[in-house]
């Protein structure tokens, strides 16, 4: 008998559903019954029935519930006070839709600036060789200087580059994989099957661009696409462009009216990359135009990108950078260069020639500074509310303590309180979020991808935030509340502590000062973006209309006939014709020009090629000699003219001692015969580098400019269109305002100006939510004071001075505080920009005032009404 | 009357047997009777949830006792009827008595 006993395992299955006072007598029956069976009817049929009956007693009235045992007890008193927080968050709306209002903006505004600066963080880390991609920058010196051993602060490299570097330094360094070139823009008609256009962002590139970008390839074999010749591989934007649903592989486009280049390669550069083309040709096709530049290291055209393999470290191939130079480059001319980290490419560099528009990263700090203090305004507002409030919840809590209750268990009520509301203030923050993130990509003009915010470890992690930010912001007034003696607030001789007063006004002063740090920072931000639009450049450029043609040879051609028709429009003013104007992309060239002690001197700066009307048309002034002139035969090949900083660069303080000297450059030697005062032709941004402005020749032009007088420019531009296609019917009439192009330069700093502006007012709005709250709650407190001022014959205004008066105190405080700290972070803002607006008075007063005029305008909403009410009724209850 | 106060069919037959079984009722004891007295098999399982419910409407109340080797040293927990759960069984005997007084003469339906 020993061995037959009841299913274990179904014993231990009913002890653990059956509720505790029942086990006993059941299970008691149950093996009573078994054993009766066993002999009756055997012990299978036993077994059988026991666990039959077993699972029969799986019953509302055996099972035991989930609440009510031991074990799970703080389950149920976690289910109690998440019950009466909701209860205490429904009882007093007004507080709670204050609470949530603030919290929600805040998280949702500090939620916004993360996804913007988290897309900042991103750029090129798409790239499967993120981490082993590097960039050649390099600095091109003067004749007769030596700077192989050289190390230049990086902002003497530039990232644009000769073309030999590339292959010398594959063969030189075991270590690097994979190297890839490519050219700055041209310009090119492209057309197919008649559609015609002309694509500015074309570019030449190595057959590698695989092993070093990890583009997204859409068709075609990437590994073959640029090997040949007149090959050609397109985005998807401009694949769709000329072929729409067409497949374009294999497709030819008849390039500058001449050239047929095969379709190999559909791709797309992602959004977060730091620079976009829309097209790549071979490197191989531009070889077979121009071989000798692929040889020449004076020679600047060229990004290079290369990848190390995984052991290299790059700062080895760093130190051999001397031995390279002595190896590979040996002309008169001083070289040398550093390697980049593609990390560094879109927030660190400062190198000159970037491939596209670098990021800030001052910016991305304002950015942050502005999230963070957001989130503290709407953390401050929520702890000064609690705290304040936490008078009328004394009672509930004496009468908790009590009944028996110790203080941890308060304490963590009300940070469950506090959880539960954050939790509702994140749920709004999100759909906030979901609604403002399509006006923010609107705003900043670039996709922000918010994928990675639905990621589970996101997620997670915005959990745990939110319950840490609401704990944080709980904390202080659970401490408080938890505090209350029971004996004081029962025997009804408890007032309004006083312990919570001096936070709560710390607090105050804290927010008063975040709000008016946060508008000096709009109203600093909104000067210096004027300023800089305002900033005299040195030119004009309203009213220019410039006509790109591309370089394109019909229209070279015929320029003096095209410039002739163009000036018999009534309006049209002047027409100039040269290869760059101010705010596009431009070279630079060696520049050899006698220095005032006789010395021949090599330097490299920006060229400009012009004709003699350039200067007249876009208004600019000459400081010394003339401008180039049709009367002097001879300007075309040996007259150069300077601007006042490349006069200072060869060592003339006085610009007319330049005029005269003797020059050499690209192949033209004569005098230097002016200088031009200095304009802004990159972007205030940087200051005005040294320029030189040579006479052009026909084929090296690309552009016309065509100052207007007329005012009535739709009609105008109509008619000009029909005088080009007069006499350019190969080209199209590919326009532009001069003025509209270079301020698109400033176009990202405007962005960030409406960004930081919206999110200032956000911010200083719930700032306001969490003043109003506390003034309701003083108010209230000070309903019978009110009253009794009253009834002694105190005014309206005179009520709302008093209560007016505490506040003001206060923003005194935070004024005093504010204004340091505001100046110090904007001027380490503003020293991102080569001309800076002066932080005048004006910008503190400004914030001073309007801060202290929404304080006042948001308290009178409550203190007017508290100050007009009847006394009687304040009163009737004493 | 509330609703409470009436009794299902079972619960009548199971507050019966607790009156018969008088001392000795417990869950097997229960489930025997009705197999011997009634020729009807019922679970355990329906019988206890049975007397736990007429425990809780106050027909009857239980105490424990009785732990024997046999049941593991568990003990029993024995019922007993209540004075409620005796007025409860004799109302629903006199209601019906009182219906058959009111049927005609009971024929079964033969020749």
């Amino acid at each position: 008998m020993s061995e037959v006993r009841p299913p274990r395992l179904f014993t231990k299955f009913f002890k653990w559903y059956c509720k505790a006072p029942l086990q006993e007598s059941i299970l008691g029956d149950l093996e009573e019954a078994f054993y009766t069976e066993v002999e009756s009817k055997g012990q299978l049929i036993a077994r059988w029935k026991y666990i039959w009956t077993i699972l029969r007693f799986i019953r509302p009235g055996i099972v035991r519930s989930l609440e009510g045992t031991q074990k799970l007890n703080n389950y149920g008193m976690i289910k109690n006070n998440i019950k009466i927080g909701m209860r205490s968050i429904l009882r007093n709306k007004v507080f709670s839709i204050l609470n949530v209002t603030g919290l929600s903006v805040g998280l949702a505004s500090c939620l916004l600036i993360l996804i913007y600066v988290k897309n900042e963080l991103s750029y090129d880390t798409f790239n499967a060789n993120y981490d082993r991609t590097y960039r050649v920058i390099q600095h091109f010196g003067g004749r007769g200087s030596d700077l192989k051993n050289e190390i230049l602060p990086t902002s003497e490299y530039q990232v644009w580059g000769n073309a030999p570097i590339a292959p010398a330094l594959q063969e030189y360094y075991p270590q690097i994989e994979s190297v890839f070139r490519f050219t700055s823009q041209f310009n090119w008609l492209v057309e197919y099957k008649g559609n015609r256009y002309q694509e500015k962002d074309v570019v030449f590139g190595d057959s590698t661009f695989y092993k070093v970008f990890s583009w997204d390839w859409l068709a075609g074999d990437a590994e073959t696409a640029l090997v040949r010749p007149s090959t050609i591989i397109l985005t998807k934007k401009l694949a769709e462009k000329y072929f729409g649903n067409e497949n374009p592989i294999g497709e030819s486009l008849l390039m500058d009216g001449d050239e047929l280049f095969e379709v190999t390669g559909v791709f797309e550069i992602p959004a977060n990359s730091h620079f976009q083309v829309d097209a790549i040709i071979s490197m191989s096709t531009f070889k077979g135009y121009r071989p000798e530049i692929f040889d020449a290291w004076g020679y600047v055209d060229f990004y290079t990108y290369f990848t190390l393999n995984e052991q290299a470290n790059i700062h080895d191939l760093g130190e051999q950078i001397p031995d390279f130079l002595t190896k590979y480059y040996d002309t008169e001319y001083g070289y040398t260069f550093q390697f980049e980290a593609l990390k560094d490419a879109y927030l660190n560099s400062d190198a000159g020639r970037q491939p596209g528009p670098v990021g800030s990263k001052n910016n991305i700090y304002l950015f942050i500074s502005v999230a963070v203090f957001i989130l503290l305004i709407a953390c401050i507002n929520f702890v000064n509310i609690s705290t304040a409030r936490s008078i009328d919840r004394a009672k509930e809590v004496a009468v908790r303590k009590t009944l028996g209750s110790r203080r941890s268990p308060l304490i963590s009520q009300f940070l469950i309180e506090s959880v539960l509301i954050t939790f509702f203030a994140a749920l709004v923050a999100v759909l906030m979020v979901s609604l403002g993130h399509g006006y923010l990509e609107l705003f900043i003009g670039k996709q922000l991808s918010v994928d990675w915010l639905f990621s589970p470890v996101s997620l997670l992690i915005g959990l745990l935030l939110v319950l840490l930010l609401g704990v944080l912001a709980g904390l202080y007034p659970a401490f408080i509340l938890s505090n209350y003696r029971p004996l004081q607030v029962l025997r009804g001789s408890f007032k309004n502590s006083s312990k919570g007063i001096w936070l709560r006004k710390t607090l105050v002063v804290l927010q008063f000062a975040l709000s008016i740090m946060l508008l000096a920072g709009t109203a600093i931000v909104y000067q210096q973006l004027n300023y800089i639009r305002d900033y005299d450049k040195g030119f004009e450029s309203e009213q220019i209309l410039v006509i790109d043609y591309g370089g394109d040879y019909k229209v070279k051609r015929n320029i003096d006939f095209i410039k002739a028709e163009l000036l018999k429009h009534s309006a049209v003013e002047s027409v100039s014709v040269s290869r760059a104007t101010p705010g596009d992309f431009f070279p630079n060239a060696g520049t050899t020009i006698e220095t005032p002690n006789g010395e021949m001197l090599a330097k490299s700066p920006a060229i400009y090629e012009i004709d003699e009307d350039f200067i007249p048309t876009y208004d600019m002034h000459m400081v010394a000699g003339r401008n180039f002139s049709k009367s002097f035969p001879t300007d075309t090949t040996k007259a150069l003219l300077v601007n006042e900083a490349t006069a200072k660069l060869y060592g003339y303080s006085n610009p007319e001692d330049i005029v005269g000297k003797n020059f050499s450059q690209w192949g033209r030697e004569g005098k230097v015969i002016g200088v031009v005062e200095d304009f802004n032709y990159v972007s205030l941004h940087s200051e005005v580098e040294p320029l030189a402005l040579r006479y052009s020749i026909w084929w090296s032009t690309e552009k016309f400019s065509v100052k207007l007088k007329s005012t009535d420019l739709g009609s105008t531009l109509g008619e000009l269109e029909a005088i080009w296609k007069e006499a350019v019917p190969s080209y199209p009439f590919n326009t532009y305002f001069n003025d509209m192009s270079f301020d698109n330069q400033y176009e990202a700093d405007e962005r960030f100006g409406i960004i930081f502006y919206s999110f200032s007012i956000l911010a200083v709005f719930v700032a306001c939510l969490g003043l109003f709250g506390l003034t309701i709650y003083t108010t209230n407190q000070r309903a019978k004071e009110i009253g009794i001022r009253k009834v002694l014959g105190a005014s309206v205004q005179r009520i709302v001075t008093t209560l007016s008066f505490d506040f003001i105190k206060l923003y005194c405080i935070a004024l005093l505080l504010a204004i340091p700290v505001a100046y110090w972070i904007m001027s380490t803002w503003l020293a991102s920009f080569a001309y800076q607006t002066s932080i005048g008075w004006q910008v503190f007063g400004f914030a001073a005032s309007i801060t202290l005029a929404v304080s006042l305008l948001t308290m009178s909403f409550k203190t007017i009404g508290a100050a007009m009410s009847n006394p009687t009724k304040i009163l009737k209850d004493e | 009357m509330s609703r409470t106060s009436f009794l299902g069919e079972f619960e009548e037959l199971i507050l019966t047997m607790v009156l018969i079984l008088d001392d000795d009722a417990y869950g097997n004891t229960i489930v025997n009777g009705i197999k011997e007295h009634q020729d009807r098999e019922v679970n355990l399982s329906s019988v206890h949830i049975t007397l736990y419910r007429l425990e809780d409407k106050g027909y009857l109340e239980s105490h424990f006792g009785g732990a024997t080797k046999v049941r593991g040293g568990r003990k029993k927990r024995y019922f007993k009827i209540t004075n409620a759960g005796k007025a409860m069984l004799q109302e629903m005997k006199d209601a019906r008595s009182k219906l058959w007084k009111l049927t005609p003469q009971l024929k079964f339906n033969h020749v």
